[in-house]
């Protein structure tokens, strides 16, 4: 059915007629939403961003000290300066019951900035359920496999440099013959992980035991075997082992026995599940903060909206005294404000978006881990809820214009 | 049976809000339809206070205003829009156009009141107004033009939707002496052309000259006279 009139030809007029304090109240309205947008959606990006890094850690050993510090080092690949675990406690952990894969996690080198990370192939290829998109898994000392991430082709050749990503660290390097001696060959390349994991180098950690001068982990006999089973007795200190349990039950159960004097044991979703409180008090604190920029915002601009209107009060006197009803002038006003406040969401919603995807792009080229931005029902709830407030809102300045009588508008200017 | 421009006003007394002196007080003014009746009065007499309570725009104290039958005292205020779009053209002596809008789309805004798609005769009608009127070149907006042709453009507008009354304050008023002769000129031969009855407001002799009959306000009263 078609509606009994057309208000657009004077909603249209006015806008352009008015463009400035149109574009304004859009811009206004559109920054306050990508202010909240920007917000809400970059918390929720870091928050899963940080726990899918942390989804191939179930359970993670490491010396005692700062569980942080050593979630950052073993997931997130910032090496801190912590205390190594004792070597035979990896054999100990590979052989406990309801283990499948015992995993030492060992850094110290670098290629062109890329972490060096000494480890066991079920680690690789997280207890065979993360195949290689090229290549294969390393099976002997000298091999390599590489994040999607790292610009090194399979077959390529390279020597590690001493020190943890930066390239600086590398003059450490010069004239170390261990070093300069030891070479790889990348024979593989995992999937993209979205994680820092992507820019990483894995290699058997007999190699980065060696390169630095440690024990191996097997007798003189077995010197180019890689991985499990250790011999005890030739094992050097890892920074972490992460333990993948064969049941919840399990894992529960290693965290309990792995607390000791000489171990801590941890689930990184827990020491996640504390940073994520923070940032939840710190999520509602901006959240407060962003609705009520923008509620300011949306009293501000209906205020001046308000006066524009008043200021043209003749004129919609006028269209009453030519035959315009006074629903017709109501939906004139009503509809301006409404495509103001809609038109600014709108532009909000994609510059938040935008400015969040920037964001995250920075976060992951400093920070390592992806941080995909999507909108979510907070997002949403908090753009419907501010069009349909503004509808709501707008209604004022309507029934003002509404109620005027017409001769008091017509001979007020 | 009386047609739809005629006017009969009865005992019509109106005074400001708060004041209990009248403004001015009308026992009978009677005026058939198609005929043409100037008000004139000096400034503050109350022409403009008569023009909106013949309108409908302001309610009198008390009295009755019948046009064509219809008492638009007795009618609601979105009964009188109602009215005024079917039965009357406006035009005011600032103009009073949308500024947005082009002249075309100005002509045509009553139109949109009651419709949402202008028929293509009714857009013809428009641009033929605006032709009689002496416009081309419809698609300029109003801002852009001279006093003059806005208050054709005015003209055109009230005329769109063929009202069988129209009513004019001061249309001439603030043109330049040439333009108000023209603009004279054509809101009574334009008005006369359709046989709607034509009640104008106003200081000028020269138009008063073209209406058939003539009052003026004064000390509270309507009094009938000749321009000669």
């Amino acid at each position: 059915m078609m509606p009994r009139f057309n208000p657009f030809p004077v909603v249209g007029a006015d806008l352009r007629r008015n463009r400035l304090l149109a574009w304004v109240t859009v811009l206004l309205m559109a920054l306050s939403v990508a202010t909240g947008i920007a917000v809400i959606s970059q918390e929720r990006a870091l928050r899963q961003g940080s726990a899918r890094a942390a989804d191939d850690f179930d359970l993670l050993v490491g010396a005692p000290g700062s569980n942080t510090q050593l979630v950052l080092t073993a997931v997130y690949l910032r090496p801190q300066a912590i205390p190594l675990l004792d070597g035979d406690l990896l054999a100990k952990a590979g052989s406990a019951a309801g283990v499948k894969y015992a995993a030492p996690i060992a850094f110290g080198d670098n290629w062109q900035g890329h972490a060096i990370v000494g480890t066991i192939a079920d680690f690789v290829s997280r207890g065979g359920t993360l195949q290689p998109t090229q290549g294969r898994i390393f099976q002997r000392r000298g091999e390599a496999v590489v994040g999607a991430g790292v610009a090194l082709a399979i077959g390529a050749t390279f020597s590690p440099a001493h020190g943890l990503h930066l390239p600086a660290d590398d003059e450490a390097t010069h004239g170390d013959p261990g070093h300069d001696a030891a070479h790889y060959t990348v024979v593989g390349r995992l999937p993209p992980r979205e994680n820092i994991w992507d820019t990483a180098i894995l290699v058997p950690i007999e190699d980065v035991w060696s390169v630095h001068g440690l024990s191996i982990g097997h007798a003189a006999s077995g010197v180019s075997r890689i991985g499990p089973p250790w011999d005890a007795g030739h094992l050097s200190g890892v920074p972490a082992i992460a333990i993948k349990p064969d049941s919840v039950a399990s894992a529960y159960r290693l965290r309990a026995q792995w607390r000791t004097p000489r171990s801590v044991a941890l689930f990184p979703a827990e020491v996640l599940n504390d940073l994520y409180l923070t940032l939840g008090n710190v999520r509602d604190l901006m959240s407060v903060l962003a609705i009520t920029t923008e509620v300011l915002v949306v009293a501000a601009v209906l205020m001046a909206l308000l006066v524009g209107f008043l200021a043209r009060q003749r004129q919609f006197s006028v269209l009453r005294a030519i035959g315009a009803s006074r629903l017709y002038v109501f939906c004139v006003v009503w509809i301006e404000v409404v495509l103001l406040i809609t038109t600014g969401a709108a532009l909000g919603v994609m510059l938040g978006w935008l400015g969040s995807n920037g964001l995250s792009h920075w976060m992951q080229s400093q920070f390592g881990f992806a941080m995909p931005v999507r909108l979510g029902a907070t997002e949403e709830v908090l753009v419907a809820g501010l069009i349909v407030t503004g509808s709501i809102v707008a209604t004022l300045p309507a029934w003002l214009v509404f109620k005027r009588p017409i001769a008091e508008g017509l001979v007020s200017h | 049976m009386s047609g739809k421009g005629d006017l009969h006003v009865r005992d019509l007394l109106v005074r400001f809000v708060g004041q209990s002196h009248p403004l001015f007080s009308i026992a009978a003014l009677d005026l058939p339809s198609g005929c043409s009746l100037g008000i004139s009065g000096i400034s503050g007499a109350g022409k403009t206070t008569l023009f909106h309570c013949l309108a409908g725009i302001a309610r009198p104290a008390s009295g009755q205003i019948e046009w064509g039958g219809t008492d638009i005292g007795a009618l609601s205020a979105d009964g009188l829009c109602r009215w005024r779009h079917r039965h009357l053209g406006l035009v005011f002596q600032d103009f009073h156009l949308v500024e947005g809008l082009s002249m075309l789309d100005n002509v045509l805004l009553p139109a949109c009141f009651d419709r949402w798609k202008l028929a293509p005769a009714l857009q013809q009608r428009a641009r033929d107004l605006l032709t009689a009127v002496g416009l081309s070149a419809w698609d300029r907006l109003t801002a852009l033009l001279s006093r003059g042709e806005r208050q054709r453009v005015a003209l055109a507008r009230a005329l769109l939707l063929q009202p069988a009354i129209v009513m004019a304050d001061e249309p001439t008023a603030s043109l330049d002496p040439d333009h108000r002769t023209q603009i004279g000129d054509l809101l009574v031969e334009l008005v006369r052309a359709q046989g709607a009855t034509l009640l104008v407001v106003t200081h000028e002799q020269e138009l008063l000259l073209r209406m058939d009959r003539c009052v003026r306000l004064a000390q509270g009263a309507l009094q009938e006279f000749s321009v000669s």
